[in-house]
């Protein structure tokens, strides 16, 4: 049904699916584990008992349904090429600032748009002291309550331009970016196609770089081959070492087989649990996740509009595509996070873009939005401050009264 | 919430002795599985996806469909109990006892060579049930075998083991310790994928005085390397591939590119995959599923026959979800790299099969061991014993024929009458 203009969206899962997720968590098998086993063979069944009797018993998405439709969200199509209309799902929250910049927030995997929920008032906030944002937090094609995308090929090239021609419908006609995980390739890929037209800047606390060479980045590798790692980034290469060894699975199976996984994701609650516990507890800085707020996050992906399975292609895609190296001249801001997963020595993060700003944490990983948003806003505004780096690049809007 | 796991272990009556064993399904696992199969969800899937993204939604909805309404578990399960099964207890070295479940189908030759078969994953006991019959038939022209097919702990109708690092040297034990207990202080072995390594193993550890001999259709070689083997490193530079082997290692890269996600996963967090595959038959049935398609040779599978597949790890003992801890606990043990660099002196026979995962050059796997036997294949593929029991057993009994390179490797088991 084509949709031309903005419908406004209010989360509303029908009971039937509700119903459904009741009859599956009833029937629930859970495997043994191993005496002693703790994390090292994935989530601990402690853990997950706690979780699946918390969610037949307990766990109220009605309630949690209504704290997400706090947030102004709504729906438009969007047409991306050679790939059809797709309907896409967004939260939209102005500031009271008539003049805030434009921001488009993109999430990752396992993300989706409510990641943004703590940073969003942080940054549509009005105060004489620091920019203010209009946010845009979108869901992926795929994601959230967007559509799925049926069609072979759908890479970040597509991605980039549901969420440029998003923020075009919007009446933005410059505005920024922040991404982490898939949202920093993705604004990667934004930096590179409309830097200096529509994209004006972007953010990432996702800074996972390739090492300079001497022919692509000459003074990047001649500095990062005479200064010497900080402590914060030998732990940091450290963590990333673990992860190669051991958190890499997943990866391996959603980039070249997610339907076969995709079978487990979109049948078994408690498989679609596990799966993305495991990165909401390993990929985080000792975050202390409340039960329902895990739910909430995995009930999302259960009851998402193209179902869990559609979510982990984008891995199979983005491997199969020819890997390009975007490099735009735009301002391009990083945060690093000591838990975050990518680590690379901060002499290499200028070949992802041209890095005008750059903030290290104490604390922290790779939700950061949802782990530490006072530090990602105040990295933001920052940014974009008066005096900051990329103050003013987005025509008209400062971001000030 | 208090309630203990699904898989939780009974407590193991040790009797030291042999029991009968049948396969007797209780009837609310049945009733289970087919409540869970009529609230199944299905993914959509990309158009024309084929198998580029895995197993195909119209495959997974005719099995579905065919668990749900049509196959009959109870007829599967009693084919399978024709077949001589026992239990019985095996210490093993740090972890307690462990019931180990296996077939055990002699010939009427009462000097037949006793041989051990060992499946790997997503493999079982039954693996054998072709060959079973091929392999203990006596005849005057071929020799003959007493069958041991045992479920590797953790899989079929094993206990699994409770501690961590169970690793090849514990597969090996228990392997080599049920056939002592059986009577055979001397025996051959077979085995391809999990059941090659742990062959090795056996070699390795129990080789020359109770393994005789081995035979594998699978073998994950490399490039012999300069240090372990100098002579076969500076042929393979030199000679040059045939054609057959060319198109292998093609096919190998393929393999090395598209089909080991599952060994990444399971080798580091088998616990977090062991929650979907011990909760959705859906998602165990797509997980095993790929594998028989993807792994052979065209084998023109039956709904019937994956659905026996499967259900055996559904239904298994110790659930699906312990038996692939194997790969995690193997890796962390590291035991994989000396297992290849060091070569084996006991007496090897391998079988190539065209469509095998790993299809390298013959010269490669000469550096595997004491190669005494070669044989080369037109088809066939990763399950050998499955989609080619002829061929495969063909080749075990020229191995051990009066005139084969292993004739009499075992003292007064000669095979024939």
């Amino acid at each position: 049904m084509a949709q031309d203009a903005e419908q406004p969206f209010k989360l509303n899962v029908p009971d039937a699916d509700l119903e459904l997720l009741r009859k599956k968590l009833d029937l629930v098998r859970l495997p043994d584990e191993l005496d002693e086993a703790g994390r090292d063979y994935g989530v601990p069944l402690a853990d997950m008992r706690r979780l699946v009797a918390r969610w037949k018993d307990g766990f109220d998405w009605r309630k949690a349904e209504a704290e997400i439709n706090v947030f102004p969200q709504f729906t438009r199509d969007i047409e991306v090429d050679g790939f059809g209309s797709l309907n896409i799902h967004y939260i939209h929250q102005k500031s009271s600032v008539e003049n805030a910049v434009p921001l488009l927030f993109v999430h990752g995997w396992p993300g989706h748009f409510m990641e943004a929920q703590k940073i969003i008032p942080l940054l549509t906030t009005q105060s004489s002291d620091h920019p203010s944002f209009h946010v845009v937090a979108l869901s992926l094609p795929n994601f959230g309550f967007s559509e799925a995308c049926k069609k072979k090929g759908f890479a970040l090239e597509q991605y980039a331009e549901v969420g440029n021609k998003l923020m075009l419908a919007l009446g933005y006609t410059e505005f920024v970016v922040q991404g982490g995980d898939w949202g920093r390739y993705i604004g990667q890929r934004l930096a590179y196609a409309y830097g200096n037209k529509s994209v004006k800047a972007w953010h990432t606390n996702y800074p996972r770089a390739n090492p300079p060479t001497l022919r692509s980045n000459p003074l990047s590798y001649i500095t990062s081959i005479v200064t010497p790692t900080t402590a914060f980034e030998r732990a940091g290469i450290e963590r990333g070492k673990w992860f190669q060894k051991y958190g890499r699975g997943y990866f391996e199976e959603q980039s070249t087989r997610p339907q076969t996984l995709g079978y487990s994701l979109a049948d078994s609650p408690v498989g679609l649990l596990a799966w993305i516990y495991e990165k909401l507890v390993e990929w985080t800085d000792e975050y202390p996740w409340e039960d329902d707020e895990v739910l909430t996050w995995v009930s999302i992906y259960w009851f998402s509009r193209a179902g869990p399975a559609a979510s982990v292609r984008i891995y199979c895609e983005r491997v199969r595509a020819e890997y390009h190296d975007w490099w735009s001249p735009i301002p391009l801001g990083i945060s690093f996070f000591p838990k975050e997963l990518g680590a690379v020595p901060g002499t290499w993060v200028r070949t992802i873009g041209n890095v005008v700003q750059k903030s290290v944490h104490e604390h922290g990983g790779h939700f950061a939005s949802h782990e530490r948003p006072e530090d990602l806003a105040g990295d933001l505004r920052k940014m974009f401050a008066k005096g900051g780096p990329a103050f003013g690049v987005v025509s008209g809007k400062s971001g000030y009264a | 919430m208090t309630e203990p796991s699904d898989f939780t272990r009974h407590p193991i009556m040790a009797n030291g002795y042999e029991q009968p064993f049948s396969i007797t399904v209780p009837p609310e696992d049945l009733e289970l599985l087919r409540k869970k199969l009529e609230v199944v969800t299905f993914p959509d899937e990309i158009e024309h996806a084929d198998w580029d993204y895995g197993v195909p939604l119209a495959h997974m909805k005719r099995l579905v469909a065919h668990w749900k309404d049509g196959f009959d578990w109870r007829k599967a399960e009693g084919k399978i109990n024709a077949f001589p099964q026992f239990t019985r207890d095996i210490d093993v070295d740090g972890f307690g006892t462990l019931n180990i479940h296996y077939v055990h189908q002699r010939s009427a030759v009462e000097n037949a060579i006793p041989l051990l078969f060992i499946h790997g994953w997503p493999g079982h006991f039954m693996e054998a049930r072709k060959i079973i019959p091929l392999l203990t038939a006596s005849s005057p022209d071929q020799p003959s075998f007493h069958v041991i097919a045992p479920s590797l702990p953790g899989f079929g109708f094993s206990e699994a083991p409770k501690q961590k690092g169970f690793a090849l040297t514990q597969y090996a034990e228990v392997a080599h310790k049920l056939m002592l207990a059986l009577g055979y202080p001397e025996y051959v072995v077979q085995g391809g994928d999990w059941g090659y390594t742990i062959s090795r193993k056996l070699t390795f550890m129990y080789g020359g005085k109770s393994v005789k001999a081995w035979h594998s259709n699978f073998a994950p070689v490399l490039f012999p390397s300069f240090w372990s083997n100098p002579f076969l490193f500076l042929a393979a530079l030199v000679t040059p591939w045939t054609p057959a082997e060319r198109a292998g290692l093609e096919h190998t890269k393929l393999f090395g590119e598209n089909e080991m996600g599952y060994i990444k996963l399971q080798s580091t967090r088998p616990q977090t995959l062991g929650y979907a595959l011990a909760d959705s038959p859906v998602a165990l049935l797509a997980w095993i599923y790929e594998k028989l398609m993807r792994w052979t040779d065209e084998y023109p599978w039956e709904d019937d026959e994956v659905l026996t597949w499967v259900s055996l790890y559904w239904f298994s003992r110790a659930g699906p979800a312990a038996s692939v801890r194997i790969y995690c606990e193997t890796m962390r043990a590291g035991e994989l790299k000396s297992l290849t660099a060091n070569r084996s002196s006991v007496p090897l026979g391998f079988s190539f099969f065209p469509k095998e995962n790993f299809v390298v050059p013959k010269l490669w796997t000469r550096a595997l061991g004491n190669v005494i036997y070669e044989s080369e294949h037109e088809r066939g593929g990763h399950f050998a014993a499955h989609e080619r029991p002829e061929d495969l057993v063909s080749d075990v009994r020229q191995m051990f024929a009066k005139d084969g390179p292993a004739h009499g490797i075992v003292p007064g088991k000669s095979g024939y009458a």
